[in-house]
């Protein structure tokens, strides 16, 4: 069974459909890569996942359950973590206090939980930053950031908006390993991204959207050679 | 007084959607002035009821002190206000704005208190009114009682209200406030000077509630902490007709006037002002960009 | 300085006063900051841990004091009891308004807010049957109180001040355990970015709410407080739009998010207010006005978070 089912997804933001009857599907230990125009409504495929918009049409299934009409936090507690695409910390709380109110998520005890967040800005490269106020970091430092808050919350799933945007070429592929460490680690990854090179190499299949609509979908390389894909992208080449 | 003939259903009815808007159109050009300051600058300004009263007060001291009329007194009001508004953006909320929308929504809270109580230090509480000789008799015209004084202040909301409209849509300032209104970011990119324009465009919303002070002055009992139903009742207007759009802001003013002269006499005196609010509460949950959906929300 | 001698600090700075001083207008002074300290604290449980702004808190306040007055008037409950059920009655009404008003964020919560407290003051203006209108409602005698022969003297102002001691302490006790407490880190992160606290599973209608109802319990018991002081109350004084204001200056001037601050905000602010109201009778809010101003241009973390700062930052 698929960890994701997306199925006939509709948006419409009064006459403007922004997503239309997509439909995909997310395996089990799998990086799924969601590209697409500026505008083609990849975010918004993101926010009706992970309930901060509501359907127009559609259904949505985590692990065969229906997880459409749950608010936000109830989405994150069955287990599908999001970071955003402008990063959203908690700008003057510390690095430390941001994951660990992530952590109470399904850990109740402040020094337990405390603990854990401290594991997982370990694993993200945090820290020595455990005390700093979250808007004191770099740009990127607060992309990690973001991302080790979604992983204290224990997801199944997690859905990354543009993790690389705005960073240099040494920290994407930083960020291309944490991602790969992540999958490993048994967390399936859905990830939004313009760093064509980036999304190409770690992507185990790719998904693109144009208009709110399913275009193509597969592997990298075939997806990149597609011609409705290449027509999408105004006739630019992808890679 | 058993002779007199009582007034038919018709004529209540049409009595009250006159004075509504009559009402209204005064209660429109203090919305305009609120509405065109968050458009521009994402302020909810406090105070603004403030500034009416200060208005007020104006036309009620030129007339005690040098016999002036009120509707004469804009011509003086107006332009103070004017640049009054001009140097306390400048000086008092500028420095604010960049610390958040709520920390300038408090402040102007402050500010709105400020002004409130040194009006009521120097002016005392005591309620007053401007006595009018041509404030005695109604106009009658088809039967509909019109209060003079009101009648006045119709006219020249409209022509203040036409004004400000010509304004902004065929001088650069005002071609520069709206293109600001719309996207600051553009804005600012196309070369318009994004301060400039904020300090024009709280000058011309200070103005505003200043002139509609003035045309009120004398249809309305005065003191100083009048800003604070006059604010409440601000609210209602531009949210009804989206925060930021100057004609929605027309339009919800000339609607607030009307539900709450309708609502006297329809639903209970008592409970006019409560329709207003509800409808703010209803607006505000269900289409926060206005009922003309022109907004922003 | 360990936790308990400055628990017991306080509790002497707390107790004394009435034993240095029988001057009435300074334990009338005493009692006014100790109230004002309940509501700026009941208010920054909201307004400073959540950062929801609300400018309509007299409706919990005037609630309050209503349900004190009337059962005690109609029922013959003794005010004391009346102001806990008085706390009770703002909770069960703050639970439908928290659940519009949430609906909406930062200044449209903060209008709100506003809105729904204008159309309660205005349904107790006009239900006559129960709120007596304009015209009010009015103690005549306060119940007697005997205690092995000794009988409380209502016209001394020492019972109420203690009386209004014991609630200021315990609206900042609850600020203490809310900020140990995971809710207020919960509410840290929903005022700083209520999507992002969504995000990581915090349920924040549900923490908004519940820290309203919390809130409106203690202004609840400050509105049934006012009501036994006073002895008397009417709609323009338990539900204006400016005790509302009041509480929000009080908590920010002194310090949002902290336990002192809203003691600072309400020592300082009514100590100034009501010395020029002794002396000027109108226009002394004209400090408040002029105090959140400076407060929120110089010194954004009030009296107390600035002064803290300035602490730990000496060399």
């Amino acid at each position: 069974m698929p960890l994701l089912t997306v199925a006939d997804l509709t948006k419409d933001f009064g006459g403007l459909r922004a997503v239309s009857r997509l439909s995909f599907d997310a395996e089990p230990g799998e990086i799924l890569g969601l590209i697409g125009p500026n505008g083609a409504g990849k975010t918004t495929v993101f926010n009706l996942v992970t309930g901060f918009l509501r359907p127009t049409a559609g259904r949505i299934l985590l692990a065969g359950r229906s997880v459409v009409g749950l608010r936000p936090h109830a989405i994150t507690r069955r287990g599908i973590a999001r970071t955003f695409q402008v990063v959203k910390p908690f700008p003057r709380l510390s690095v430390r206090e941001n994951v660990t109110l992530a952590a109470f998520s399904h850990e109740a005890a402040r020094g337990r939980a405390e603990r854990l967040a401290a594991q997982v800005l370990e694993r993200v490269g945090l820290q020595d930053k455990l005390d700093s106020r979250a808007a004191d970091l770099t740009l990127g430092e607060q992309k990690r950031l973001e991302i080790a808050r979604a992983l204290a919350t224990d997801p199944r799933l997690l859905l990354l908006d543009e993790p690389m945007g705005g960073l240099n070429p040494r920290e994407v592929n930083a960020a291309c390993a944490l991602v790969e460490q992540i999958r490993a680690d048994g967390v399936s990854v859905i990830l939004v991204e313009h760093v064509m090179k980036a999304i190409m190499r770690i992507s185990n299949r790719i998904v693109v959207i144009h208009h709110g609509e399913k275009i193509a979908d597969g592997p990298p390389e075939r997806v990149v050679n597609d011609p409705g894909v290449i027509a999408a992208y105004l006739g630019t080449r992808v890679v | 007084m058993a002779l007199r003939a009582r007034p038919g259903p018709v004529d209540t009815f049409v009595q009250s959607v006159v004075s509504g808007v009559l009402t209204g159109s005064l209660y429109a050009m203090i919305g305009v002035g609120l509405t065109v300051v968050f458009g521009v600058m994402r302020i909810i300004n406090l105070a603004h009821g403030e500034l009416v009263m200060l208005g007020m007060y104006g036309a009620f001291w030129a007339h005690a002190l040098w016999k002036l009329d009120p509707f004469v007194s804009i011509a003086l009001w107006v332009p103070l206000m004017f640049g009054g508004g001009m140097l306390v953006y400048r000086f008092l909320l500028r420095p604010i704005i960049p610390g958040g929308e709520l920390n300038t929504l408090l402040y102007t809270a402050g500010f709105s208190l400020l002004i409130a109580n040194l009006a009521l230090f120097a002016w005392t509480g005591d309620y007053r009114t401007i006595k009018l000789p041509y404030a005695i008799t109604p106009l009658r015209p088809f039967g509909i009682a019109v209060p003079i004084p009101l009648a006045i202040a119709f006219a020249l909301a409209i022509v203040i209200t036409a004004a400000l409209y010509l304004f902004l849509s065929r001088t650069d300032p005002g071609r520069a406030i709206r293109a600001t209104s719309q996207n600051p970011e553009a804005a600012a990119l196309m070369g318009i000077d994004v301060e400039r324009i904020s300090m024009l465009t709280f000058g011309l919303g200070s103005a505003l509630a200043g002139a509609a002070g003035v045309l009120l002055a004398p249809s309305l009992y005065l003191y100083p902490t009048v800003g604070e139903i006059l604010i409440a009742k601000c609210f209602v207007i531009v949210v009804l007709g989206g925060l930021g759009s100057v004609s929605g802001a027309i339009a919800g003013g000339v609607l607030l006037g009307l539900v709450e002269s309708l609502g006297a006499v329809y639903v209970s005196v008592a409970y006019k002002d409560t329709i207003g609010f509800i409808m703010f509460l209803l607006v505000l949950l269900f289409r926060p960009s206005g009922l003309f959906g022109v907004g922003k929300s | 300085m360990t936790r308990g001698s400055a628990g017991a600090a306080v509790l002497v700075l707390v107790l004394v006063p009435p034993l240095l001083t029988s001057n009435p207008f300074l334990l009338h002074l005493a009692i006014t900051v100790l109230l004002w300290t309940l509501l700026g604290a009941a208010w920054n449980l909201l307004g400073g841990f959540a950062g929801q702004v609300s400018f309509g808190h007299s409706t919990f306040f005037g609630v309050g004091a209503y349900t004190t007055m009337i059962l005690y008037l109609k029922g013959g409950l003794a005010p004391w009891y009346g102001m806990v059920l008085g706390g009770m009655v703002a909770v069960l009404v703050s639970l439908p308004i928290g659940l519009i008003c949430f609906r909406l964020r930062g200044p449209y919560f903060s209008l709100s807010t506003l809105a729904v407290a204008e159309i309660v003051r205005l349904v107790a203006l006009n239900w006559e049957g129960l709120t007596n209108g304009p015209v009010g409602l009015l103690i005549t005698t306060l119940p007697r109180v005997v205690w092995g022969g000794w009988t409380l003297n209502w016209e001394s102002k020492v019972p109420f001040y203690y009386m209004i001691a014991i609630l200021a302490l315990a609206s900042m006790l609850a600020t203490y355990r809310l900020s140990r407490a995971r809710l207020g880190a919960y509410l840290l992160a929903i005022r700083e970015d209520e999507d992002a606290a969504e995000s990581v599973g915090i349920d924040t209608v549900r923490a908004k709410v519940l820290t309203l109802a919390l809130s409106a319990f203690f202004t609840g018991l400050g509105g049934g407080f006012y009501g036994l002081y006073f002895r008397y109350v009417d709609p323009d004084a338990v539900f204006p739009i400016a005790l509302s204001v009041e509480m929000v200056f009080i908590a920010v001037v002194g310090g949002l998010a902290t336990v002192i601050g809203p003691v600072i905000g309400a020592v300082f602010l009514t100590t100034i207010g009501e010395m020029f109201r002794e002396r000027f009778l109108v226009g002394h809010l004209i400090f408040y006005g002029l105090f959140m101003m400076l407060v929120i241009r110089y010194l954004p973390e009030g009296i107390w978070g600035g002064t803290r700062r300035a602490w730990a930052k000496r060399p």
